[in-house]
This record gives C-alpha cells, structure tokens and sequence, in this order.
C-alpha cells in the first residue's frame, strides 16, 4: 500500500499535503518505500517540483491517486481565442497529456503550466497565435468561489440572527465568536487607522477583506479537499485584493490626501523646486503601497506553504538516502510540521490582521482629518 | 515565474468573487451586524446612565425619607409630650373635683346629722320638758301625801332622763 501514498505523492498529490496525510504516510511505513521508488522506473523524488506544483494553481482540482487511478474534478475550461469562446472541461486534457481543439498545457516556456494554443501535433505552442483569453475556472477559482460562499453562507446568517433578535439579544453560538474579531476590526484597525470621522464608510470593505483573507487562510491550512487550495499564497488573488484596497483609496481620496502628495507639508522647497523630489516618491509610493500589500501576504503564505511541504519532502528525501535515516527523520520531520502548522494558525490570523490593517492605514491617509 | 505571474482568469473570478461577496455582506452582515452592535453599546449606555440617575434619585429619596423619618420622630415625641401633659391636667382636674365632692358629700353628711342630733335633742328636751312636768305634777300630788315618796319618784325620773 506504500506504493500508493507514493504515487499521491509523486502526482500532483492532496492538494496540500498536510500532518494528517503525513500521519497516514508515517504509519503505511512510507519511508521504506520511497527509498525503492514506484515502479524503479521513475525518477527520483524531485522535492522542489513537488513543493512548486503544490502551490501552483492547476486547471483540475486533485484529490487522491488510489493505485492508478487518479481521483480529481475536472474544472470547466473557459477560453476566447480570436473572438470565439470555448468552453470544455479540464478532463479533455488528461492531466496535461493531450490537447483539445487545438489548446493545450504548456510544459515549457515562459506559459508553462497554462493552457497556450499549440500547433497540429499537439504540443508545440504556435508561434504564431494571438492573444488567447483564459477564463477557466481553475482550482483557485474554485477555492475562491467555494470560500466566497462559505463567507456568505456563514455571515449572512449571523447577520440576519443579529436582525432577528435585535439588540438587546446576547450574541450566542457562531455570533458570540466572530462578534469580538469583528470588533476588533472596528476598534483595534479601522477607528485607529482612519479615524473617528470616516472609518464607518471603510468597515464593510475591511470587515469583508479581513474574513475573506483570513478563511482563505485556514482553509489553504486544510490539508484535503475542500480546502488545501492555495489561494492566499496566488499573486493574482493577493493582486485583486490590493487592486481593491487601491482603487478604493482613489476614490475615496480627498484633497488634502493630493496635496500631501504634491505638495508635502513640513518639507523644505529645495525637495519640491525645482526638481519635484517629494512628489515624485511621494507618487511611486501610491502605486507601491498595494504592491507591498500584494507581494507580503503572497509571499508568506506562499512561503509557509512551502516550509511544511518541505519538511513532508524532506522524509522522502532522506528515505531515498537510505531507508533508516527516512524512518529516523519522520517523527521529527513531523514535530517540525506540527509546530509549522501551529505558526502558520497564527500567520494566517496575522497576515489577513496585516493586510486589513494597512489598507486602513491607506485609507486613513486618503481621507486625512483636518487638525494635524 | 509561473509562481509570480499572474493569470488573466483568476484576476477576472477573483475580482467577480470578491466584489460580489463584498455587496452581500455588506447588504446582509455587515449592516445589521453593526448596526445591531451599536444599538447595543447605545443601549448600554444609555441604561448606564440611567442607572446613575436612578441610584442619584433613590439616594435623593432615601434622604427624604430619613428626613420624613427624623421629624415624625420629633412630631412624635412632641405629641407624646403634649399627650401626657394632658393626662396629667386630666387626673388632677378629676382629683380636684372628686376631694371637692368628697368634702361636699362629708358637709352634707355632718349637716343631716347635726340635724338629727338638733332633732332628737329636741325631742329630748320635749321630753324633759313633758316628764318634768309630769314629774311636778306626780311630786306635787305625792308631796302631799308623802315627802318620801316623792323623794323617791323625783330620783326614779332622773334616773330615765339621764339615760338621754
């Protein structure tokens, strides 16, 4: 049975491998195994590929490998080439192994790993193609819509528990466990942040943006299905979020936030006149603000991520060493995981505390308040 | 590169996802959340307020209360006085009259019996007066027969009247 938590490990595996798996590697005598190798045939374990396709998004969502058989949801495949939509799904591609009208995974080059249009023979990327809309709804685009309407299911309920027993009510069950957090938001990051005056306005964004960061961030903890995704740990996701966080500083901006800008109070002329020093940090600083925010929670859960897939690999390392040093790594392999497992519990509320507060702190600065 | 570069179409559901999730929280959670949460603290507030103002009242009343107490007390102890001032003026008015009725009662008794004595002194002078004329008549009429025997009769008679 080895051989089969081996091929989960060797495919794309769980989608996040995580204590739990390890657990059930650990007592299957994995380590042995992995020394051999499935089948003698493969190459050996290549713990950098494994960990990177971990975090990666992919077009279907993986669950297990039983024997040969691999377990996975195909996810709909959306396209626009040329001003025609194709939509099919992810299974047509067999795990990246053939190609579909035409469209395949790249397994190169600067696309690698996303679907790119290829020539007759099926793999070569066409060079000659021009842009292609991929729209598909990938495992991350799941996760996302998944959380999204875990989100809603689970405060919106709370929400309308909160209408129907008004305020004279004592907050009770799930209430009584997100009232504080959501206090805390109120309190601790948006009265701080921005201010008796305006911070009402940017509540229901942060609040949002707090639990949708923070959920994302425990169920990317989750080692197996629903969870495991790694959808706080995606550029693009932590993208989007900054662009949010952007766009509402903009728009929300006020004067005083451009004349700080342009024209900064406190500092001497020579940093203005008559090269615009100031103004000119000052204004990459605007569109450096959200990049910061995109790259740190992109980095640290991405970066977390990768620690405890390191140390899962790190057993299958060793044990292709040799089989004792896999067997005398694993317990404390796991410690290390166990423990990683408690840090990142605590990256995730931090990062999402992070991420919320600093975007307060943008907006704070977009709607200063006049006495200062 | 692939880890850093990001793909159109999570931007696009991502964007979809998250706006969609942020106009129904904010429709359905945050606003009754909030909303409900500042109602609360108000209520609370408020009912800490009143709190005080009730406790300043009772206080006040409790003052008016000891005050009420403190001069019922007098009120009291003002009338107790009076009371048995008048009690006493009572007893010595009924006293006062009773020895005056006493006395009176005592002056009427001597004064019937003064009159009786008066009466049967009189009677008892009558009756000298009858007996010794009696007594004259019968010495009278002894003495002429005999000077003894009138001596005799003349002792018998004082003998009855000194009875009286």
């Amino acid at each position: 049975m080895g051989f089969r938590f081996l091929e989960i490990f060797k495919n794309k595996g769980l989608s996040m491998t995580r204590p739990l798996l390890f657990l059930v590697l650990l007592l299957s005598g994995v380590p042995a195994l992995a020394a051999g190798g499935a089948d003698g045939e493969k190459e050996g374990f290549n713990a950098g590929k494994v960990i990177v396709e971990h975090v990666l998004d992919s077009y279907d969502w993986h669950i297990a490998d039983i024997g040969n058989a691999s377990i996975s949801i195909p996810l709909p495949v959306i396209l626009v080439y040329e001003g025609r939509p194709y939509f099919f799904p992810s299974s047509r591609f067999h795990h990246g192994h053939s190609a579909h009208k035409g469209f395949a995974i790249a397994h190169e080059g600067p696309r690698k790993g996303r679907i790119v249009k290829v020539l007759d023979d099926g793999h070569t990327p066409d060079p000659n193609a021009s842009f292609l809309a991929d729209l598909s709804m990938t495992k991350n685009v799941a996760a996302v819509l998944l959380s999204s309407f875990l989100l809603c299911l689970i405060f919106v309920s709370v929400g309308r528990k909160y209408k129907r027993e008004g305020s004279k009510a004592v907050p009770r069950g799930l209430q009584s466990f997100l009232e504080p957090i959501v206090l805390f938001i109120r309190d601790e990051v948006a009265l701080t942040a921005i201010g008796e005056k305006h911070y009402q306005r940017f509540l229901p964004y942060l609040l949002t943006l707090f639990f949708f960061v923070f959920f994302n961030n425990l169920l990317g903890l989750v080692p197996f299905f629903p969870g495991g995704a790694n959808v706080t740990g995606n550029i693009s996701v932590t993208m989007v979020l900054a662009l949010f966080t952007f766009f509402t500083t903009q728009l929300f901006s006020t004067k005083g936030y451009w004349k700080h800008i342009f024209n900064t109070p406190g500092v001497p002329v020579w940093l203005k006149l008559p090269l615009p020093l100031m103004p000119i940090i000052e204004l990459i600083g605007v569109f450096v603000k959200p990049f910061v925010l995109m790259v740190r929670l992109f980095a640290n859960i991405t970066a977390g991520h990768m620690i405890i897939l390191g140390f899962v690999s790190l057993i299958f390392v060793l044990g292709g060493v040799a089989t004792a040093v896999g067997y005398v790594i694993s317990p404390l392999s796991l410690l290390f995981m166990i423990f990683m497992n408690f840090i990142e519990l605590l990256v995730a509320f931090i990062q999402a505390y992070v991420f919320t507060f600093f975007s307060a702190l943008f907006f704070g600065m977009a709607v200063p308040e006049e006495h200062h | 590169m692939e880890l850093v570069s990001p793909g159109l179409g999570l931007i696009f559901w991502m964007t979809l996802a998250f706006g969609m999730v942020l106009l129904i929280l904010r429709k359905y959670a945050w606003r009754p959340i909030l909303n409900t949460i500042r109602e609360r603290e108000l209520s609370i507030s408020q009912s800490l307020r009143d709190a005080q103002h009730i406790q300043r009242e009772l206080a006040a009343l409790e003052e008016q209360k000891e005050h009420k107490m403190r001069e019922a007390e007098k009120l009291r102890l003002e009338l107790l006085t009076q009371a048995r001032g008048e009690a006493d003026e009572i007893i010595r008015n009924a006293r006062q009259r009773a020895s005056v009725e006493v006395s009176q009662i005592m002056e009427d008794g001597k004064r019937a019996v003064e009159a009786q004595r008066n009466a049967v002194v009189h009677e008892i002078r009558d009756q000298i007066a009858k007996l010794s004329v009696d007594m004259a008549e019968k010495v009278l009429e002894g003495e002429l027969k005999d000077r003894d025997i009138s001596q005799k009769l003349v002792n018998q008679m004082l003998d009855k009247v000194a009875l009286n």
